[in-house]
């Protein structure tokens, strides 16, 4: 005789009944919440501009929207500005946000009220900040550049990386820079040579978070940039004449807008899961 | 080669709370000297005081006479095993231990000579290009080991390297460091919790506790005659018998130890113008389990009756765990031969070679001077 299902299959993963055809259902629908809306998006940036609104599910297919966005309204250069704004603000904030995560890490630089002031101005909303920086930016000449919104970028990014970057070099033994110290080198060696390395996973995914924020930034970009220097995000939002938005061409601009998004959440997932620290220590 | 002395280090963390405290040692050039304690006792960070990878409140750390407070690590000249290994996860098995020669300058080909014959040494040449994660536990410690070695340090500082490892390779290991002392000649400072380390492989032990030193001795002269109860436990698996007891005078003029139940030892009459002091007073007998024996073969040693509480059989011996009385009842620990037989519950005569017994004061916990107790060799029972 053949032993029941039940004892066959103690975690009933092979159990059909209600309850599981139940979640089934639930899984499905919380599913489309999330997927309908890019789906949508997807779908319209290939139907014809007349036909977008269309309750059709392919009116027609057609490059013509990714085509006139970056022939007329010059959206590549928009794209290499945000590319370069975003790049750019990454690689200035994370040396200092390296440096500053392993002080508070390590030596517990300014104690805990100093790593939480350092977060405070994170908390601040954008909009209390933006029109300082302004004042600020203008007086130096830094509206309407890259430059300028390159270390805007820079500036608010960098306690967000110094948090995250202080949570991964916590997590790295204290051993192997006390290795390298008794090995030759100095604290600062240690850290150039051991510790950034070690760390390298860390910086990647801090790096790809800092370019995410940038890259998707609105409210200063509006501000401090003009019609030559602005990014994406500002781009997208300026589609709109008095017609109404060209929702066709919108929706190309947000999915040209993904890619670099979607190829940098498959970097960092790589980056997170891989732990370089294994094996260093036991 | 190095000396190390340290005179009167101490290490506060908070005003009150010591990680060291008033440690004095003198460490001889050569020497290999254990560190012994259980966890939190101070061990480790006398060890980096040591190396220079943790300041000290208080004293002086002297390394080849020369004063090093204040100096740098890199500037001891000391190598550090570490528990962990650390060594450097990117960089290969050849990498990790040619790092230290890199950044004091060595020319290339003197740094691969020395990796070379490091390697060779302890059985790593396949493994140059490995990565220490594809490492097993035992070829990472060798390896960490290797780092040490191509270094040519004055003194290693070993910061218990073995405690990761299983037994069997443990025990291979523990050789292989003492042989590699005897090659060497370094001045070798091993920390460790292990009592078989602790016995086996070093010239002395230092045994720590709070912070402090409680005894520093030759191992067999610290076993036979621990400073404490502390050290009296702590030093042996099972560890000795602490028994509370009283000291009385016998009619006939010597001393006798009253135990539970009204069970009576005699105190062998070389001991007694030492103990004569504390007759009438309360005193912690300590008896080491390799002091029982099955049968007699000394009129002097003494039955004791004992209800088994259990056997633990281990291979090559028996360690009987058994209570004398029952009001309140005194539990000993036993260590005999592997035909020892016996169930819960039964009651076994064993007999105590009295000589190797020790006396504490139970208001210090101190060991009550004696003289020394007869050479003799162990008998089997």
């Amino acid at each position: 005789m053949s032993a029941p299902a039940a004892m066959r299959d103690p975690d009933g993963r092979g159990r059909a009944g209600p309850r599981r055809l139940g979640s089934h259902i639930g899984l499905v629908l919380a599913c489309a919440l999330i997927l309908l809306p890019p789906l949508w998006v997807l779908r319209t940036s290939f139907v014809p501009e007349p036909q977008t609104y269309s309750s059709d599910l392919m009116p027609g297919a057609t490059l013509d929207n990714y085509v006139g966005l970056l022939t007329r309204n010059k959206f590549a250069s928009f794209y290499l500005n945000s590319v370069i704004v975003a790049l750019g603000s990454v690689v200035l904030a994370l040396p200092f946000a390296a440096m500053t995560g392993y002080a508070f890490a390590r030596f517990r630089t300014g104690g805990r009220l100093t790593r939480f002031a350092v977060l405070a101005t994170q908390m601040l909303p954008p909009v209390a900040l933006v029109l300082p920086t302004f004042a600020i930016f203008r007086a130096f000449g830094l509206t309407d550049s890259r430059l300028g919104l390159t270390l805007a970028y820079a500036a608010l990014n960098l306690p967000f990386l110094t948090w995250i970057l202080m949570g991964f070099f916590e997590g790295v033994p204290v051993d192997l820079e006390w290795a390298a110290m008794t090995d030759g080198t100095t604290a600062w060696g240690a850290f150039w040579r051991i510790v950034v390395p070690v760390s390298l996973p860390g910086l990647a995914a801090a790096g790809v978070l800092g370019f995410i924020l940038a890259w998707n930034e609105f409210l200063f970009a509006l501000v401090l940039t003009g019609p030559v220097t602005q990014t994406i995000p500002v781009a997208l939002a300026s589609l709109q004449s008095s017609n109404g938005v060209q929702i066709g061409k919108v929706s190309a601009g947000v999915v040209l807008a993904v890619v670099p998004l979607v190829i940098a959440s498959r970097f960092i997932q790589r980056f997170i899961v891989q732990g370089l620290t294994f094996g260093g220590v036991k | 080669m190095a000396s190390i002395e340290l005179q009167h280090v101490s290490k506060l963390y908070a005003p009150g709370v010591y990680g060291v405290k008033d440690v004095s040692l003198q460490i001889e050039d050569g020497e290999f000297i254990i560190f012994l304690g259980p966890s939190g006792c101070g061990k480790s960070t006398t060890l980096r005081v040591i190396a220079g990878l943790e300041s000290h409140s208080e004293g002086r750390v002297l390394i080849d006479g020369k004063l090093v407070n204040g100096v740098a690590p890199r500037d001891r000249n000391v190598a550090v095993v570490f528990q962990s290994y650390a060594l450097y996860p990117h960089m290969s098995v050849g990498q990790n231990m040619a790092f230290g020669l890199r950044m004091r300058g060595l020319p290339r080909g003197e740094i691969e000579a020395k990796v070379k014959s490091a390697t060779a040494l302890l059985g790593l040449s396949g493994y140059l290009d490995r990565k220490p994660a594809a490492l097993s536990g035992g070829q990472r410690q060798r390896v960490a080991l290797g780092r040490a070695i191509v270094r040519e340090p004055a003194a290693f500082l070993l910061d218990e390297p073995l405690s990761n490892l299983d037994a069997q390779l443990r025990a291979e290991m523990r050789l292989e460091l003492v042989k590699l002392h005897r090659r060497l000649g370094r001045t070798i400072v091993h920390v460790t919790h292990d009592q078989v380390e602790a016995m086996t492989m070093g010239d002395r032990i230092c045994i720590m506790r709070g912070g402090a030193m409680v005894q520093v001795g030759r191992p067999l002269d610290v076993y036979a005659n621990p400073a404490d109860t502390f050290v009296a436990k702590f030093l042996a698996s099972p560890p000795m018998n602490l028994v509370p007891a009283t000291l009385q005078a016998t009619p006939e003029g010597g001393l006798a130890l009253a135990i539970a139940n009204g069970t009576s030892l005699a105190v062998p009459p070389a001991y007694a113008a030492s103990y004569r002091a504390f007759v009438g007073r309360p005193v912690i007998l300590g008896l080491r389990p390799e002091d029982f024996y099955e049968a007699p073969r000394e009129p002097a040693w003494q039955p004791v009756a004992l209800t088994v509480v259990a056997l633990e059989a281990l291979g090559a011996e028996t360690v009987l765990v058994g209570q004398i009385g029952t009001d309140p009842p005194v539990e000993l620990s036993a260590r005999l031969s592997r035909h020892m037989a016996g169930s819960a519950g039964q009651t076994v005569t064993l007999y105590l070679d009295p000589d190797p017994m020790h006396l504490f004061d139970p208001a210090t916990t101190r060991l009550i001077p004696r003289p020394p107790a007869p050479a003799r060799a162990r008998i089997a029972a």
